[in-house]
């Protein structure tokens, strides 16, 4: 009797096991993103934490790339058949990705998301065109003029008034370096960060469209030529090493007083009173400056997420985490991920308590809200139109702006042989 | 009906063992070599941009591209200078640290067995340790240069677009010469000792036992070390990708690395694609030249 009981028991047990692989099996949805550092990934496992447990039929799972192999990885996983069903990504990265054919239009969901939660219009535009929307956007970043209030007094600079045009900020790096202190460090790496600085100064100086409105490469010319001369005169009041910066290493720079002014997003914010050592009171922000003739404004990338499965359980499973992540509650708790750095790209967020009461965004208040202010002014290359130019991908993916600092400051080109190199590269990219 | 028993004879029970015991290489060199090499062969005569995506047949078109672009004879320039200048700073430093540590002295046992610690260290540690030593902001190297005043102003070592290269070259260097040493060292010990003896009876000196004894002794080994490492190196992608992705400016853009970014940075799967297909050819010939004129590769030397 005890022996036929044990094997009812085993029998009961494995058509438990089967019964929960072959009906309860559990929608797993995978994110790529591109938030590497730990801290990051860390609050936003905590946000998908939240999710599997309250959805015990889906499994979210979230799995990091580095921008600078992004293109290749996701083409290759494409290829194979092992995509994510989520990809973040910007707008220049969607404009390569959708050629694959893997990327969804995701109208109903942005339409359905849209009535809750209000998006804001900028962070949309870039990814509305040949009639459908091709990702939602998730936040945006913008790049500033960050300084150090107690270098700028220590130089007898009035640190409540920062340099607003080129002239002021060559005078202002000029007074810095009399008094012993590096006034500015600016990238000319091959990296996605030196192609983002150098455009917020084209955007400033003028020189912001990459293409006409024909489409055609219209890099060289004059007010591009005068950017690049105000680079080089930055680059030449930069420190050693700015060829092979990557985000690190200007953060680092400006925390231990190496530099005095960055240009950057709004990542300074979180860590500045540890790295510095000095108090929070001290972090400066302004517009990136610009010349006499220019305009306000420097790059503003509004990140989103691509959808690429087809498959309906995971398309159901994906709308449900979607509703979820973007309750303004979850939201401004997934930007606590870097504060200050993820700018709201909905009205409900950017209204929430959840977002304004993180500390560090409590803080420093003013410079989130100036951040913030600073995005109307924003720009993205390839988005100044009024219809996208899909070749804008080939050109952002090789870093070819990039590319034309590295010929400039490491060949030694002048701007003038630099740019003409520049615009060769675009038109060979985009043939 | 003759040809037919030949042929049935033929395939007796001991073929079939042998067909069975070669199958399985057969099919790896196959899908491991043969289908990639075919495959990249039609891709470089293709207008392929993402892989697998809309391609049609060009002919050699991408080949004139490519011989006719001079940034892939910049990049043919620069493996020349990466293979010749590895080979030679890897020979020397191998050579003489196996002479070294073939003599006999303390703790002999211990350098033999920690020499070989920068071989066996993961290319990416590899790359990202000499990457913060070299880095002119924070590096050691530089931090110890300004101290005892070598130098003023940090030294941008692969930053640079003169020193870029050269410092690649040093730290593949300082990662493979332990290997050669090994393997020099292990041949060095099968010269008999009667001959050094005999020799410094005769009167020779050092040098004179290096040139008459070490050297011709040495020679076949020399030979395969230079045939393998001279493909080994012109193929170096990992290192060079991770210390400087090819810059700056294209200062240390191998073809391995000119491979890359035509493929994965430009989405030219085809030129990337003719590209590897040269240096495929490249390399053959070299392989046969090199069979040629080294009179170890020769047939009768293989048959002694």
């Amino acid at each position: 009797m005890k022996k036929v009981g044990s094997i009812l028991l085993v029998m009961g047990f494995l058509v438990g096991v089967v019964s929960f692989a072959v009906f309860g099996q559990q929608v797993e949805i995978k994110i790529w993103h591109m938030e590497q550092p730990p801290h990051r990934v860390k609050v936003f496992q905590e946000v998908i934490d939240q999710f599997n447990q309250n959805n015990p039929d889906i499994f979210v799972k979230q799995q990091v790339l580095d921008w600078m192999n992004a293109y290749q990885k996701t083409i290759a996983a494409i290829q194979a058949r092992q995509a994510p069903e989520i990809l973040f990504t910007l707008p220049d990265f969607t404009t390569v990705i959708k050629q694959t054919g893997a990327v969804q239009p995701v109208d109903e969901l942005f339409m359905e998301l849209d009535q809750k939660y209000d998006f804001i219009e900028a962070a949309v535009k870039p990814y509305a065109y040949d009639g459908h929307i091709w990702a939602i956007p998730t936040y945006g970043m913008i790049h500033m003029m960050w300084y150090r209030k107690d270098l700028f007094a220590q130089a007898g600079l009035d640190p409540d008034n920062p340099p607003r045009t080129w002239e002021q900020l060559l005078t202002t790096i000029e007074q810095l370096e009399e008094n012993g202190i590096t006034g500015i460090g600016v990238p000319a790496s091959y990296h996605m960060y030196t192609d983002q600085a150098i455009y917020s100064f084209m955007i400033a100086g003028g020189s912001h469209q990459i293409f006409n409105e024909n489409g055609e490469i219209v890099f060289d010319n004059p007010k591009t030529v005068r950017t690049f001369e105000f680079y080089q005169q930055l680059v030449d009041h930069s420190p050693q090493g700015i060829t092979g910066w990557s985000w690190a290493e200007p953060q680092l720079a400006f925390n231990n007083g190496t530099i005095a002014i960055a240009i950057e997003k709004g990542q300074f914010l979180s860590p500045f009173e540890e790295e510095s050592g000095v108090d929070g009171s001290n972090l400066g922000v302004a517009p990136v400056p610009y010349p006499a003739d220019g305009q306000r404004g420097s790059i503003y990338y509004p990140n989103g997420m691509m959808i690429l499965t087809t498959d309906q359980a995971k398309l159901a499973a994906v709308k449900k985490f979607l509703n979820y992540l973007y309750e303004p509650e979850v939201n401004g708790k997934w930007f606590s991920m870097e504060p200050g750095l993820f700018l709201p790209v909905t009205n409900a967020t950017l209204n929430s308590e959840s977002f304004w009461s993180n500390p560090i965004v409590a803080q420093y208040q003013d410079l989130v809200k100036l951040m913030i202010e600073q995005s109307e002014y924003g720009r993205l290359f390839g988005f100044n139109h009024q219809s996208v130019n899909q070749n804008i991908g080939k050109i952002a993916g090789q870093y070819i702006l990039a590319q034309t600092v590295q010929e400039m400051v490491v060949k030694g080109l002048s701007p003038e042989e630099a740019i003409k190199w520049g615009e060769e590269k675009m038109k060979e990219a985009i043939k | 009906m003759q040809l037919k028993i030949k042929i049935k004879s033929g395939w007796n029970n001991t073929s079939l063992f042998g067909i069975v015991l070669i199958a399985p290489l057969l099919l790896w060199i196959v899908v491991m070599i043969v289908y990639p090499l075919i495959s990249s062969i039609w891709m470089s005569l293709t207008d392929v941009d993402f892989l697998g995506i809309n391609s049609n047949f060009v002919g050699i078109s991408n080949y004139i591209e490519l011989i006719t672009d001079v940034e892939f004879w910049t990049a043919m320039g620069k493996s020349m200078i990466w293979t010749i200048g590895n080979a030679l700073l890897q020979l020397i430093l191998g050579f003489t640290t196996a002479l070294i540590i073939n003599q006999q002295f303390k703790g002999k046992s211990f350098v033999r067995i920690w020499i070989i610690l920068s071989w066996i260290i993961p290319t990416i540690v590899l790359a990202i340790i000499w990457r913060w030593i070299l880095n002119s902001s924070f590096g050691i190297l530089n931090y110890i240069l300004q101290l005892f005043n070598f130098v003023e102003q940090p030294i941008d070592f692969l930053g640079s677009f003169q020193l870029a290269m050269p410092t690649v070259i040093f730290i593949n260097t300082w990662r493979w010469f332990p290997f050669l040493a090994i393997i020099i060292l292990a041949a060095l010990q099968t010269i008999p000792v009667e001959q050094y003896n005999a020799a410094s009876i005769d009167g020779a000196n050092s040098f004179q036992k290096f040139i008459y004894i070490t050297f011709p002794m040495m020679r076949p080994t020399l030979s395969v070390l230079g045939l393998i490492g001279t493909l080994w190196s012109i193929n170096i992608f990992d290192v060079i990708y991770m210390l400087t992705r090819g810059g700056p400016a294209g200062a240390t853009e191998t073809i391995p690395v000119f491979v890359y970014q035509k493929a994965f940075q430009e989405y030219a799967m085809n030129k990337a694609s003719a590209a590897a297909v040269i240096l495929f050819l490249f390399l053959s010939v070299f392989v046969v030249f090199y069979f040629k004129i080294e009179p170890t590769f020769r047939e009768d030397n293989f048959l002694n």
